[in-house]
């Protein structure tokens, strides 16, 4: 009887613990958090890439993916992993801010990494049946899936007129010489940010001030000239591999914040 | 005692359960005191689950019921003579996907006028598929969420608006409840659906919202070739080929495809059909931003062989006519959207055979069951009648 009682008062004790919602945060483990921003964005032709183009850029989305830590001696702790695809999209401000839920052990870490688009794991077409990232699928004879980015503007060409451009990264396709498909290629590929401020700090969020710097895109390590490749380039994978290329060093950690956890 | 230690047991595992309870129950709200009917919403295949339903409107049977007449009333204009009595339905017909039609003998083109004979902005937009609309209503998206002007939300403000407007209906709120309260029937309707006989035009304008929500259009040949019902020809799939690739048509980008069965982004762009600006209800009006100069909204190409008149001021009479222009006549402007990338070269040059192609696409888009659902249509016997 006395084993009942106890057993009973411990189960009471739980239950009540956990439905109310009361679980104290373990204060061994911090959060973290990427806040994208894009250093080019501005409908003016105020930028000038390495081949002399003057352009401008009116929105840009894309997918990062596949978020991890690792630690100095070589662990690697996969963040998100349910998640595990964020969004960004430069006219929806709260797609700037990559909040991941994962409790992370306190500690320093040495980088962080993602990948830029989508993995052919998880690259599959109607996986996203809600804007706006549905918006972003790639098409099916094309290759499915989604976009990688799409990033949008118009540059002057070598007249000083205007013209047009969707510089869209995603799946390519290789063709036979009659036109015809005979191939894909996975394009995504890895960002890694190192900083030596990057910890995991007790009951705090860790914020990465993440940018984009857009003009990276167009010049290196391949001097990207919009009068040569034109105005659209998903269907030539010669132009994304070289686009893909370029965006290795795209994205910089400009800086690394701790804010208390609410 | 040993009966007694039971008892004590049981009693206290019985407070904690009922404290639980009490506990969950906290952010419950009262129930409505009125039985309605939740309507079964289905979400076809592919398409988006986020749902516009206002958390102050949801769907129900009897809602749906009443939104239904009401949709059709010619009587809620409060005139009594029939060539001047206005519905909703008087500018949105269902045999032609909820738009006014270009063949329409009462408007000139397919350009509604409303009460006071002027013409409506801009020709009418279809109403289907409204529920997975998130974004904004409109051609210029005067009507969103968020909208500072906090009249302008949703479905439910553009029915006050449509009821109100001089070129549209042209009545005012008054007059509908007193229509609606000399007719014994709508007052058994509205406490069937409302909880209440007491008829107000918040309510007709809930009704309305909520009928409109169901004109669902899922079931054209292309939404079975998805669900692997039915098999393109080879002219149809030439031309999706056209519709979902750059180096063809690249209709996807603004108007959806498999990816997007909505056909449409609901979002709003220049597509380099002018370069002289005169509507000033363009999306700049709402916007604010330059870019948005000549800028509207790509509509859904669903049932698109019966959306004629086309573009915002019904300039096209054919679905031809429109392909002509994004093949040779699309004009490179400072507005231009960029997704208009075949700007650069005037259009995107489609041979008289690929026009075909896409044209034979674009009516696989065609859903004649949504064209003919007796569910959508006007009630065989109207209230009072």
């Amino acid at each position: 009887m006395k084993i009942i009682r106890i057993t009973s008062f411990i189960i009471i004790i739980l239950i009540s613990n956990y439905s109310c919602n009361n679980v104290p945060e373990n204060k061994s483990f911090g959060k973290l958090e990427l806040v994208f921003s894009h250093s080019v964005y501005a409908d003016t032709f105020n930028y000038v890439n390495e081949a002399g183009n003057r352009f401008m850029i009116s929105e840009i989305q894309y997918f990062v993916s596949d978020i991890k830590l690792y630690t100095d001696s070589k662990d690697t702790i996969v963040l998100d992993k349910y998640k595990d695809i964020h969004y960004v999209d430069t006219d929806i401000p709260d797609s700037w801010t990559y909040n991941l839920d994962d409790s992370i052990a306190i500690g320093k870490y040495n980088k962080v990494s993602f990948t830029f688009g989508i993995n052919e794991k998880k690259n599959i077409s109607r996986r996203f049946v809600n804007p706006p990232e549905s918006f972003m699928f790639w098409p099916e004879f094309l290759g499915g899936g989604y976009h990688y980015m799409k990033l949008n503007g118009k540059w002057l060409d070598s007249f000083d007129h205007p013209k047009v451009f969707n510089f869209h990264l995603g799946i390519g396709q290789n063709y036979d010489e009659n036109g015809n498909i005979i191939s894909f290629e996975q394009n995504y590929f890895e960002i890694e940010l190192e900083s030596d401020d990057l910890v995991i700090v007790e009951g705090k969020l860790t914020q990465l001030q993440v940018l984009m710097q857009v003009e990276n895109w167009f010049n290196s390590p391949n001097v990207w000239d919009f009068n040569y490749y034109g105005g659209k380039i998903m269907q030539n994978q010669k132009a994304i591999s070289l686009a893909c290329e370029n965006g290795h060093d795209v994205f910089l950690l400009k800086s690394v914040a701790y804010k208390d956890l609410n | 005692m040993k009966l007694n230690s039971y008892t004590l047991l049981f009693a206290f595992w019985a407070l904690i359960i009922m404290g639980l309870v009490s506990c969950q129950k906290q952010n419950i709200e009262e129930p409505v005191t009125y039985n309605t009917t939740a309507y079964d919403f289905e979400i076809p295949y592919g398409f988006p689950t986020m749902l516009n339903i206002p958390d102050d409107n949801p769907i129900t049977v009897e809602g749906v019921e009443l939104g239904r007449y009401l949709f059709y009333d010619g009587r809620l204009s409060g005139r009594t003579n029939p060539d001047e009595q206005l519905s909703c339905s008087s500018c949105h017909q269902q045999q032609y996907a909820f738009e006014a039609g270009i063949e329409n003998p009462n408007f000139k083109n397919g350009h509604p006028r409303g009460f006071n004979g002027e013409q409506t902005h801009h020709v009418t937009l279809p109403l289907m598929n409204l529920i997975w609309n998130n974004s904004a209503y409109g051609w210029n998206g005067n009507v969103f969420k968020g909208n500072n002007n906090g009249n302008l939300n949703n479905i439910e403000d553009i029915v006050r608006v449509s009821f109100m407007a001089e070129n549209e209906i042209g009545t005012d709120t008054t007059t509908v409840v007193e229509v609606l309260n000399s007719i014994d029937e709508y007052q058994k309707l509205f406490e069937k659906a409302f909880g209440s006989s007491k008829i107000t035009f918040k309510n007709v304008e809930r009704a309305i919202a909520q009928f409109v929500r169901t004109l669902v259009s899922s079931n054209s040949k292309f939404d079975r070739y998805l669900r692997g019902e039915e098999q393109l020809t080879q002219s149809e799939m030439n031309g999706y080929v056209l519709f979902t690739t750059e180096e063809g048509a690249d209709c996807f980008h603004c108007h959806g495809g498999g990816g997007n069965p909505l056909f449409t982004t609901h979002l709003f762009y220049n597509n380099g059909k002018e370069s002289t600006f005169t509507d000033e209800f363009d999306r700049l009006f709402i916007s604010g931003d330059p870019m948005d100069r000549g800028a509207y909204k790509a509509t859904s190409l669903r049932n698109i062989k019966y959306q004629a008149p086309y573009m915002h001021d019904g300039r096209f009479k054919t679905l031809e006519e429109v392909i002509d222009m994004y093949s040779h006549s699309v004009l490179i402007t400072p507005v231009v959207n960029p997704l208009m990338h075949h700007a650069n070269t005037n259009g995107v040059q489609l041979t008289p055979q690929e026009k075909t192609d896409l044209l034979n696409f674009l009516y696989s888009l065609t859903d004649e069951d949504f064209i003919n659902d007796p569910r959508f249509a006007k009630p065989n016997i109207m209230p009072g009648e």
